[in-house]
């Protein structure tokens, strides 16, 4: 089971409230579809400038592996106070430990409501159908 | 039994070419098959490359960035470009990366079969068509690529975007002098054309995807759309963004 303490969009991305901010990140699954469970596979990851508005579900960066570039989807609106910047230079952070220290971006939310987002049950139910 | 569109292009422009695929992954097209070469001989940097990290640019006709990652492509004469674009709940993207790469690869290897290419994955074997720090897609390789002769023959890359996949392809038909010892049909013996491997791999597609490809062309509007999305690839700030 992921953790229960965040929410979820289809499209792999996590965000977790802390405090009055949220963090976002992507998933084990999103990982493991991109990296085939190679963390070297994982090359590049372009991320936004900071103070860059975004709305729920924006483009805010791209990640690329061996085999696929796809885009970082944000679950929530507002403004991009601060990035992982170890990030970039340590893609492999993203495979060792994607729920903590592989979040990728801290946005000051509009609002602090997660409820438009899947919950862990939910998200686990969408891997499940997308598995068979 | 689904359908596909089949867009067979001569060879075009490298900023049209890219325009067209990228108007074709953002919008909600049906499947489309395109196959097509380029004019003049081109090289396509990935993604997210940096400029300065591929000598070959400067031997090239014109450059172009490609919205698909890994390294960069001579598009010549010699090459053969395929790109299917369609939402990624379909086959063959209904399934994990790495297996849709497995699904379309595998088609492929059919295809090059038809016109007497004796292809496989490479699985773990050691080739002989490796080079480094050259950026060049062909000189680097994964367990899933195709290779004949141990020498890397056909390149491929996806984006994803939006619920939608970009997969690029090219096949290496004829040796070109950017692409040191990678692939060539003359190396396996055969003589098939382009237009030959082109018509295998439809007829492969369809065995794979369960589908019929009917030929039609873009409409004037995705021409229009396609010309002004095709503008920025060959700008020298997203040529050079990197």
């Amino acid at each position: 089971m992921r953790p229960d303490d965040r929410r979820y969009l289809p499209s792999h991305e996590w965000a977790k409230l802390d405090d009055e901010t949220v963090l976002v990140g992507i998933t084990d699954f999103a990982v493991k579809e991109l990296s085939s469970g190679n963390e070297g596979d994982l090359v590049y990851c372009d991320m936004p400038e900071v103070g860059r508005l975004v709305a729920q579900g924006e483009t805010f960066g791209e990640i690329e592996s061996v085999k696929a570039v796809a885009d970082l989807n944000c679950p929530v609106a507002g403004e991009i106070i601060e990035i992982n910047a170890e990030i970039e230079e340590h893609l492999e952070v993203l495979s060792q430990d994607p729920w903590r220290k592989g979040w990728l971006i801290r946005v000051k939310p509009e609002s602090t409501s997660l409820d438009h987002l899947l919950d862990a049950e939910a998200y686990e139910a969408l891997l499940e159908k997308s598995e068979h | 039994m689904s359908r596909w569109r089949l867009f067979e292009s001569p060879d075009l422009d490298p900023g049209l070419n890219m325009g067209l695929d990228e108007a074709l992954l953002e919008s909600d097209a049906p499947p489309t098959l395109r196959l097509y070469g380029w004019s003049p001989d081109t090289l396509s940097l990935g993604y997210f490359q940096r400029f300065a990290d591929v000598p070959a640019t400067r031997r090239a006709s014109r450059v172009v960035r490609r919205i698909t990652g890994g390294g960069a492509i001579h598009h010549d004469a010699g090459e053969l470009t395929f790109a299917l674009t369609c939402a990624a709940h379909e086959p063959p993207y209904d399934t994990s990366i790495p297996e849709s790469y497995a699904r379309v690869h595998g088609a492929v290897i059919e295809a090059l079969a038809a016109v007497g290419v004796d292809a496989k994955l490479r699985d773990e074997d050691a080739l002989a068509s490796e080079r480094t720090a050259t950026g060049m897609c062909f000189h680097a390789s994964t367990p899933l690529d195709i290779v004949w002769l141990a020498r890397k023959g056909v390149g491929s890359a996806q984006r994803r975007r939006a619920g939608r996949v970009l997969h690029h392809g090219s096949i290496k038909v004829h040796a070109s002098e950017l692409e040191e010892g990678v692939a060539s049909f003359a190396v396996a013996g055969s003589t098939a054309t382009r237009g030959q491997v082109g018509a295998a791999l439809v007829s492969a597609f369809e065995r794979l995807l369960d589908a019929r490809f009917e030929s039609a062309e873009p409409s004037p509007e995705l021409l229009a759309e396609a010309r002004e999305r095709g503008a920025r690839y060959l700008a020298k700030d997203f040529v050079r963004r990197r």
